[in-house]
C-alpha cells in the first residue's frame, strides 16, 4: 500500500510541478515567497514560523500547541524575511549561591532570543521568555534583510541585505559594530563557521570571510541563482583541508558541496546531492572526524523531505541521491500530499522532528523513520490533529478520541471471561459450583406465565425464525414457558438448526434459564460426541449465565428502587420511559425488548 | 558501604506553586509566587518562569510588594528570615533575622519602614497559637541585618494568611480565628471583637475562613465555612455594628479580595468558579466558570487589570479583566496521593501519572513543564467535597508506547465498586490516543497491578491484571470471528488463581516468556504461551511487596522485597534461593535499559538507595538518607543523550535517569558531577542591551532625535561652540545604568551629579585645544616670568583682571585662574559692535 501511495502522490506531484512552472513563469524574476520557519537549537523545544499574515508565531513541539503568537509593529509592510535562534540561555545565578544539598541545579537551557530580519531593513530582536520585543537593531540597512546569523559565542549577529551590506551587530550595546560592502549584488545568504571565525556569505559569488580582519579568504563560484542555504558541514579548521560546506539555490534541484582546500584550488564544487526541488529546510549534523559521517535531512519546496548520509572525504563524482525520502498524504480515498515545512534531525538516525500541514497552523510530530526503505509515505489526518492542538492552547487538557467503533465488554458477552476450552480441571470445577446456583434460580424463577400459542411445539417456527433472523418470531417462542412444549421443541429441532440456534440464544439478551436448563439436558445428551465446537459454544452461553447469576442480585436492588421512584413519580409516562431505560442498560440492546416488567 | 561523592540527590521541580498567595507587579508582567524554597518570576504573558530567588533555606510562606519600592519584593520564610529582592534581575538585596519562623507577611504604605509577620506565640514555641508582631525594619547599608525591633500587635491570631488584613489607610487589623473577627485600631491602640454563634438553626457553620477589607471604604468582608460571605460596617463600635450577608457559594469561601477601586468584591471556592460582586449592588453578579479546580487563592494585580487565581490542583490561571483566561501557568498536579506508578510514556518521553480528577498528565521532566492532561474517564466532573467520582487508580504503557491501559475505579459507600479497564491505542494518523475497548467490570474487586509484557518481537500483545477477588487475567488483543469490519480488539484469554489466595503483584519478564505472579507469600511463576503453572518460590513468612525480573545478562534472575524486610533473589534456572538480604525495601525497580536494579530502603525515617546487578554481591551504588520519610514512587526515564561516564559508581547513570518522589511530592533525581560540570561549562550568559525596545512613542520621539542630533552634527562641523547633552556624560551613564542596590547613598551622589552637569560643558576636541592653548599660554607666562624675574606673577594677574577681582584672586584654585584666562582670550568684539550701536 506504501507503493501505491507513493505512485499516487507522484501524480500529485507532477500536477503541482506543472502549476508552480505556470506560476514560476508569471511571477518571473520576483523571489519566490519562501517563509521562514526555524526549530530552537539543542533540544528543539520550539518552532518558530512566520506565516503568510506576517505574525510571528512559536509552537511548542513538546505538547504541540501554540506557544505565543507576536505581532511585529507594521508587519504587513516589513515582513519577517528570516529567522534565526540565538544560542540557548541559561538561567543567570545569582551572585552568593552556595551549593547546599538536593539544590536543584541551573541545567535548564531554555532557548531564549529570536533575531527577525524585515524587509523594511531592521533587525527585531525578540524574547519568548517575555514574550516581547527585546530590542531593534535599525539604521543600518537601506534594503530590506535576506538573512541574520547568530554569532555562535560572543553576543553578536550578522546580517545581509538587499544593499549588499554585511553588518556586524554589537548586541550588547545595540549598536553597529561594522558594516562593509560584501558582494556586486544583494547578499542572499550568510553562515558563520562553529568556532567563530569564519563568515560565509553568498551574493554573486561565495566569499568567505576571516571575522577578525573582515577581509575575504576564499571565493567559491558555481550557482547561476541566488543562494539560499550556507551551511558548513565540518567543524575542522580551514587549513587542514578538512572544512567543508554546503549551498543551495533558488531553481536548483542540487545541494553543492565545497571543500576549503589549503592549496586554495577549491574552484569547483566536490560532492553534490540531488533533491527533487529546491531546497526550503535544511537541518545538519556536522561532523567532527573524518569517520564521522555528516547527516543532512532536506525539506524541498515540493513538501519531501530527503535524508542523506555521507563521509566528506575529497571529490565525488556522481551526485548522491538520498538515503530516504518522506512523503506525507492525508487519509482521504485519493491521498493528497501534505506539505513537509521543516525537519530536525535528533540525536538518533532514525529520530526526525517533523514539522508538517499549513504554515498558519503547522502539526510537529517526532518519528522513526525506517531509513531501510528508500522512499517512506507516512498518512496523517490533519484535520483532527489541529481540532486538537487548537483546544489544548488554554486549557492543557486533551481528550482522546473515543469513536463508537470502540468495543465494549460488559460481564457475560465473550470476551470478558476466558474461554472455556475443552475439560479443563479449572473451568470444570468452577461449573460445578454455579451449577447449584443455576438451579436455584431457575427454581426462583418458577413458570407461572400462561402460553399464548396453542400448538404443542415451535419446532417449525424456530427454524424459521431462525432461518429468516427475525427478532419477532423468535422472541414469542423464546417467551414460551411451558416445560412440555420446549422440551418437544427440542426434541423435535433438525440437527443442523442447533448451532444457530445456540448462537441465537447467546445473543438474544434475555435468558430464559428454564429454556437453557432443558438446552443442558436435552442437547449434551444427544449432541456432544457429534459437535466438537458444542463445547465452546455452549462456555459462553455458561458465563453469560454466570454473570447474570452474579448480576442479579444487583438487579433485583435497582429493580427495587426504581419500582420505589415511580410509585412516588406516578405518571405512566416515566414509567415507560424508566423501563426502556432499565432494559437498555442492563440488556443492552433495547430493540429485543419486549419483556413486561 | 562509601558513598559516592560525585553524585548529588538534585531538586528536579515539580514543586508546589499554589501554597502561599502569588503577587503580580505594578506593570503586569510578572507574578511571583512561593514555590518551596525559593520565589519563582513567572511572565504572565508566556507562562515561562523567568528565574528563581534562591536564598531561602525552608519553605517560603509569603511573598509581597515592597510598598515604598514597586521593584522589590519581600518574602518570608520559616527559616525565620524575611529576604528583599530585586526581581527584574533576581538579586537578593537584604536579608532581615527575625528568628523565629515566619507564616505570613503583611505590609502597609502607611507604615513605612514596617513589616507586619505572623509567627508563633513566643513564650512557649510548641503551642500552636500565633501572633501578629510588627517588625522594624532596621535601615543599615549591611546585607544582612537583625531586627530586633519586635513589638506584637494581636495575640491568637489564625495562622492561615487568608484570615489576616490591613484595612483602609492602614487605620487597623482585621484577623478572624474561629468564629470571632477582630477588629484593631492603631490609633485608638483598641481592638474590637465581634463573636458569631456556631452555626444556625439551618446547620449553617459559621466558622470564618478569610477576610477582606475595603480599600476606599470602613467595610470588611468576611467568608465562611459555609459559603456566606459577609460584610461588615460599623464595626468600630462595641454594640452598634451592623452586617449583610451575601450567600451563591454553597461550600466554604477559601478567598476574598477587593479590587484596588473597591468596585467589585472577589471570591471563589471549591466550586471552581470565580464569582464577582458589584459592591454596593450585591445582587449583581458575574461569573467566570469551569477553572478547572478549587480556587485557593484569588490576586488582583495593581491596576486592576489582570486577576489571577490559585487553584488546588497546582495551577495558576491568569485572567483578564474578569472575561479572558489568558494563560494557564501549570506546575505538577497533585492530588492526596499518587494512585498510578510514575511511568515514561516511550513516545514523547514524558513522565506520567495521575492528575487532575480523572485524568494522566504528561510531565515533561526536562523543560519541568507539564505538556497536557489526557482525559481518560471522560465525564464531569463535580466540584464538589465529599463526593464519590471516577478517579485513574492504574495506567501502563506497552513497550512501543501504541497501547496505554487505564483503570479507572468509583467507590460508593463500601460495597459498591465501580471499575473500568480502558485500552488506548495510539493511532498515528491522527497523533492522539484512541479507545479501543472498555472492560467493565473486568475483576470483581480492586485491580492490585497491573503491567504489558514488554517483549519486543511477541506477535500478540498481552495485559496482565491482578485483583483482590483472588484472580488475575490474561488479556490479548485478538480479531473478533464474527465481524469482519471492526478492528481488533482486547479480550480475556485466561483467568488464573492459586489455591484462593490474593495475588499481589505481576511482572513480566523481558522476553515476554514467563509471567510472575505473587499471591502473599509465594510467587507463582508461569508460562504465558500455554498457561502452565512452571514453578512456585516463597521465602516465609511476609507477603510479597515487589517482584522484577532481571535483565539482559541477569536474565534468569527473578527479585522479590517482602513485608518482614527481604530482599530475595531467584535463580530461575536452579528454581532455588540464589541470595537474600535484610532491608526494608520501599520500593524495588529495575531499570529497562540495563540490568541494574535500584531499591529504596527506609531506615530510621530516612530513605536509602541502593543500586545494584543481581549477579553481583556488591552494590554499584549506595546513597544514605536521599530524603526524609518513604520513596513509593520512582522511575528510570531514558536519558536523551547518553553519558560516557567509566567511573563504576556513575556508570549507572549513563543510560538512564532515576527520578523519584519524595513525601512531600517533591521530584527529586540524580546528577553526576561530570553531568554538572558539562553544563555549567557549556552555559554563558548573553548580555544583550534591551534599552532600545521600540515603541511608537520610540518611532515618532526617536526619528526626531535623531534629526536633531544630526542637525546638530552639522551645526558642531561648523560652529567650534558644542554643548553636548547631560545624558552623554559619563558619570550620568553610569548612575542610571548601575542598579539601584548598588549605587551609594544619595548624598554622595547628589555633589557628583552637579560636578558632572557643570563639567561638561566642552568636549574632548575643544579640550584639546584649550589644553593646547593654555600650554601655550603657560609658555608665555613662563618667558614672561622669565624676563620679570623680580616680580611674582600673582600681581600680575591681578592687575590685568582689574580692581574687581583683586580680593578674590588670591583665593582662586589654579582651575579657576584657568578658565579666567579662556574668559579672557575670547572675543569680544561682538561687544564692541553692541557699544558702537
Amino acid at each position: 500500500s506504501n507503493d501505491s501511495l507513493i505512485s499516487l502522490l507522484a501524480v500529485h506531484v507532477l500536477h503541482a510541478d506543472a502549476s508552480s512552472a505556470s506560476e514560476m513563469a508569471a511571477d518571473a524574476g520576483s523571489s519566490p515567497l519562501q517563509l521562514p520557519c526555524v526549530f530552537s537549537p539543542k533540544s528543539r523545544q520550539y518552532l518558530a514560523l512566520c506565516a503568510q499574515d506576517g505574525r510571528l508565531r512559536i509552537w511548542n513541539t513538546d505538547s504541540k500547541t501554540l506557544h505565543q503568537e507576536y505581532v511585529p509593529s507594521a508587519h504587513l509592510s516589513a515582513t519577517c524575511t528570516c529567522i534565526a535562534w540565538g544560542p540557548c540561555r541559561t538561567v543567570k545565578e545569582g551572585p552568593q549561591r552556595k551549593k547546599r544539598k538536593s539544590e536543584a541545579v541551573q541545567v535548564e537551557e531554555k532557548p531564549d532570543l529570536l533575531a527577525m530580519g524585515t524587509a523594511a531593513g531592521t533587525v527585531l530582536i525578540y524574547s519568548t521568555a517575555k514574550g516581547a520585543l527585546h530590542c531593534t537593531l535599525d539604521g543600518g540597512h537601506s534594503g530590506g534583510v535576506n538573512c541574520v546569523q547568530w554569532h555562535p559565542e560572543d553576543s553578536l549577529l550578522y546580517s545581509g541585505s538587499d544593499d549588499t551590506n554585511i553588518i556586524e551587530w554589537d548586541l550588547q550595546t545595540g549598536k553597529m559594530r561594522s558594516k562593509w560592502k560584501a558582494d556586486r549584488a544583494a547578499v542572499t545568504s550568510l553562515c558563520v563557521s562553529h568556532d567563530g571565525k569564519l563568515l560565509l556569505s553568498a551574493g554573486q559569488v561565495i566569499k568567505m570571510w576571516d571575522l577578525d580582519t573582515k577581509e575575504v579568504y576564499r571565493k567559491f563560484t558555481g550557482h547561476s541563482t541566488a543562494v539560499t542555504t550556507l551551511r558548513f558541514a565540518t567543524t575542522r579548521p580551514p587549513d587542514s583541508n578538512g572544512l567543508y560546506f554546503l549551498s543551495g539555490a533558488a531553481h536548483d534541484r542540487l545541494l553543492s558541496v565545497w571543500q576549503v582546500r589549503q592549496d586554495g584550488k577549491d574552484k569547483n564544487s566536490v560532492v553534490s546531492f540531488t533533491l527533487t526541488d529546491e531546497p526550503r529546510h535544511i537541518d545538519l549534523v556536522t561532523s567532527n572526524s573524518k569517520e564521522e559521517a555528516v547527516r543532512l535531512s532536506v525539506v524541498c519546496k515540493d513538501g519531501q523531505l530527503h535524508l542523506f548520509e555521507h563521509f566528506l572525504n575529497g571529490p565525488c563524482k556522481k551526485p548522491l541521491s538520498p538515503l530516504c525520502s518522506v512523503q506525507m498524504s492525508d487519509t482521504k480515498d485519493s491521498p493528497v500530499p501534505i506539505p513537509l515545512l521543516a525537519a530536525a534531525l535528533g540525536a538518533d538516525t532514525r529520530n526526525v522532528l517533523l514539522a508538517y500541514g499549513n504554515h498558519l497552523q503547522p502539526v510537529m510530530e517526532r518519528v522513526e523513520i525506517n531509513t531501510a526503505e528508500r522512499h517512506v509515505c507516512l498518512t496523517r489526518d490533519v484535520q483532527t490533529n489541529l481540532s486538537i492542538s487548537m483546544e489544548t492552547a488554554v486549557s492543557k487538557v486533551k481528550t482522546p478520541i473515543v469513536s463508537t467503533k470502540s468495543r465494549v465488554l460488559v460481564p457475560g458477552l465473550p470476551g470478558h471471561q476466558a474461554p472455556v476450552k475443552g475439560m479443563s480441571q479449572g473451568s470444570e470445577k468452577r461449573k460445578k459450583d454455579t451449577d447449584t446456583k443455576e438451579m436455584s434460580i431457575a427454581e426462583r424463577l418458577a413458570p407461572k406465565g400462561t402460553a399464548t400459542l396453542q400448538t404443542d411445539n415451535f419446532a417449525v417456527l424456530l427454524v424459521q425464525g431462525l432461518e429468516s433472523n427475525d427478532a419477532n418470531i423468535l422472541n414469542k417462542v423464546f417467551q414460551t414457558r411451558k416445560e412440555v412444549v420446549i422440551k418437544k421443541t427440542v426434541a423435535r429441532l433438525p440437527l443442523p438448526a442447533v448451532l444457530p440456534l445456540v448462537e441465537e440464544v447467546s445473543a438474544v439478551l434475555f435468558v430464559c434459564f428454564l429454556l437453557l436448563k432443558c438446552f443442558y439436558l436435552q442437547l449434551i445428551q444427544l449432541y456432544i460426541q457429534q459437535l466438537p465446537d458444542l463445547v465452546t459454544q455452549l462456555g459462553v452461553l455458561y458465563h453469560m449465565i454466570e454473570s447474570r447469576v452474579k448480576m442479579f442480585h444487583k438487579l433485583t436492588k435497582l429493580h427495587g428502587k426504581l419500582y420505589l421512584l415511580m410509585t412516588q413519580v406516578g405518571i405512566i409516562v416515566y414509567r415507560k420511559y424508566l423501563q426502556y431505560f432499565f432494559l437498555s442498560v442492563f440488556f443492552n440492546r433495547p430493540d429485543s425488548a419486549v419483556l413486561e416488567v | 558501604m562509601v558513598e559516592h561523592g560525585d553524585i548529588r540527590v538534585v531538586h528536579r521541580g515539580g514543586s508546589k506553586i499554589n501554597f502561599r498567595e502569588p503577587v503580580i507587579t505594578n506593570d503586569s508582567s510578572f507574578l511571583l509566587c512561593a514555590s518551596g524554597e525559593c520565589v519563582k518570576v513567572f511572565s504572565t504573558s508566556t507562562e515561562e518562569c523567568i528565574h528563581d530567588l534562591r536564598g531561602h533555606t525552608d519553605l517560603v510562606t509569603g511573598v509581597l510588594l515592597k510598598p515604598s519600592n514597586h521593584l522589590q519584593v519581600y518574602s518570608c520564610s520559616a527559616d525565620g528570615t524575611v529576604r528583599l529582592w530585586d526581581f527584574t534581575d533576581g538579586i537578593l538585596i537584604k536579608t532581615y533575622v527575625i528568628g523565629y519562623p515566619i507564616y505570613s507577611i503583611y505590609a502597609s504604605p502607611d507604615h513605612e519602614g514596617i513589616i507586619f509577620i505572623v509567627t508563633p506565640m513566643l513564650s512557649d514555641k510548641r503551642s500552636e497559637l500565633f501572633q501578629l508582631v510588627a517588625v522594624h525594619l532596621p535601615q543599615s547599608g549591611d546585607q544582612l541585618v537583625e531586627a530586633r525591633e519586635l513589638s506584637a500587635v494581636l495575640s491568637d491570631v489564625s495562622s492561615n494568611p487568608a484570615a489576616i488584613t490591613i484595612g483602609r489607610g492602614g487605620e487597623y487589623f482585621a484577623s478572624a480565628k474561629g468564629l470571632q473577627l477582630e477588629v484593631y485600631f492603631f490609633r485608638k491602640q483598641k481592638s474590637y471583637r465581634f463573636s458569631l454563634k456556631e452555626g444556625n438553626k439551618k446547620g449553617g457553620r459559621n466558622t470564618f475562613t478569610c477576610v477582606a477589607c475595603h480599600p476606599k471604604d470602613d467595610c470588611i468582608a468576611t467568608g465562611h465555612e459555609d459559603g456566606k460571605i459577609r460584610l461588615w460596617r460599623n464595626f468600630n463600635h462595641k454594640k452598634e455594628y451592623t452586617y449583610t450577608t451575601l450567600h451563591w457559594h454553597h461550600s466554604a469561601v477559601s478567598s476574598l479580595r477587593f479590587t484596588p477601586e473597591g468596585t467589585n468584591l472577589l471570591s471563589g471556592g471549591v466550586e471552581s468558579v470565580l464569582v464577582q460582586w458589584r459592591y454596593n449592588q450585591e445582587s449583581q453578579r458575574d461569573f467566570l466558570p469551569r477553572l478547572g479546580a478549587a480556587i485557593t487563592h484569588i490576586t488582583i494585580s495593581p491596576d486592576g487589570a489582570l486577576f489571577c487565581t490559585s487553584h488546588s490542583d497546582n495551577k495558576i490561571t491568569i485572567i483578564q479583566s474578569c472575561v479572558k483566561v489568558s494563560a494557564v501557568i501549570q506546575g505538577l498536579v497533585k492530588g492526596e496521593s499518587v494512585r498510578t506508578d510514575l511511568m515514561v510514556d516511550p513516545r514523547s518521553k514524558a513522565m506520567v501519572l495521575n492528575g487532575k480528577p480523572g485524568h494522566l498528565q504528561f510531565y515533561s521532566l526536562q523543560r519541568d513543564k507539564l505538556l497536557y492532561n489526557l482525559d481518560i474517564v471522560q465525564q464531569e466532573y463535580i466540584h464538589e467535597s465529599g463526593l464519590q467520582q471516577f478517579e485513574v487508580v492504574k495506567a501502563a504503557f506497552d513497550a512501543s508506547g501504541n497501547w496505554l491501559a487505564t483503570v479507572e475505579e468509583r467507590k460508593q459507600k463500601a460495597a459498591e465498586l465501580e471499575l473500568n479497564l480502558k485500552l488506548w491505542e495510539f493511532d498515528e494518523q491522527t497523533q492522539s490516543f484512541v479507545l479501543n475497548t472498555t472492560i467493565s467490570a473486568p475483576h470483581e474487586a480492586q485491580i492490585t497491578a497491573m503491567c504489558f509484557c514488554h517483549a519486543a518481537d511477541s506477535q500478540t500483545t498481552m495485559l496482565v491484571s491482578t485483583s483482590k477477588d483472588g484472580h488475575f487475567k490474561a488479556w490479548q488483543l485478538a480479531t473478533p470471528a464474527r465481524t469482519e469490519d471492526e478492528g481488533p480488539s482486547w479480550s480475556c484469554d485466561f483467568v488464573g488463581a492459586y489455591h484462593g489466595l490474593v495475588p499481589k503483584c505481576c511482572c513480566f519478564s523481558a522476553d515476554g516468556s514467563l509471567l510472575a505472579v505473587s499471591f502473599q507469600e509465594v510467587v507463582t511463576v508461569w508460562s504465558p504461551s500455554s498457561w502452565e503453572l512452571l514453578t512456585t518460590l516463597s521465602q516465609p513468612p511476609g507477603a510479597i511487596r515487589d517482584l522484577c525480573f532481571g535483565r539482559l545478562s541477569c536474565s534468569k534472575y527473578l527479585l522479590g522485597t517482602t513485608a518482614s524486610n527481604l530482599l530475595c533473589c531467584w535463580n530461575l534456572l536452579t528454581c532455588s534461593l540464589e541470595w537474600s538480604t535484610s532491608m526494608d525495601t520501599s520500593l524495588l525497580l529495575a531499570d529497562p535499559f540495563s540490568e541494574n536494579m535500584a531499591a529504596f530502603c527506609c531506615q530510621a525515617g530516612c530513605t536509602d538507595l541502593f543500586v545494584f546487578k543481581p549477579s553481583e554481591p556488591r552494590p554499584l551504588f549506595s546513597h544514605k538518607a536521599v530524603c526524609s520519610g518513604k520513596v513509593t514512587r520512582a522511575v528510570f526515564a531514558p536519558r536523551e543523550d547518553m553519558l560516557e561516564s567509566c567511573e563504576e559508581s556513575s556508570q549507572w547513570l549513563n543510560c538512564s535517569q532515576l527520578y523519584f518522589l519524595t513525601q512531600y511530592m517533591d521530584l527529586m533525581t540524580f546528577i553526576t558531577k561530570a553531568e554538572e560540570d558539562r553544563l555549567m561549562a557549556s552555559s554563558k550568559q548573553l548580555v544583550i542591551d534591551d534599552s532600545v525596545a521600540m515603541t511608537p512613542f520610540y518611532l515618532l520621539l526617536g526619528k526626531h532625535r535623531q534629526q536633531q542630533q544630526e542637525n546638530q552634527d552639522t551645526l558642531s562641523t561648523l560652529s567650534a561652540e558644542r554643548t553636548p547633552l547631560p545624558q552623554g556624560s559619563v558619570a550620568i551613564k553610569e548612575l542610571l545604568q548601575t542598579p539601584a542596590h548598588v549605587l551609594p547613598s544619595t548624598s554622595f551622589l547628589c555633589s557628583m551629579f552637579v560636578q558632572s552637569l557643570l563639567i561638561s560643558v566642552t568636549d574632548s576636541r575643544e579640550e584639546s585645544k584649550h589644553a593646547e592653548e593654555e600650554m601655550e599660554s603657560e609658555k608665555e607666562e613662563e618667558d614672561s616670568e622669565g624676563e620679570m624675574e623680580s616680580s611674582t606673577s600673582r600681581p600680575r594677574e591681578a592687575s590685568l583682571a582689574g580692581h574687581a577681582t583683586e580680593t578674590a584672586a588670591l583665593a582662586l584654585t589654579k582651575a579657576q585662574a584657568r578658565e579666567l584666562r579662556r574668559v579672557k582670550k575670547l572675543d569680544h568684539s561682538w561687544l564692541s559692535g553692541l557699544l558702537d550701536s
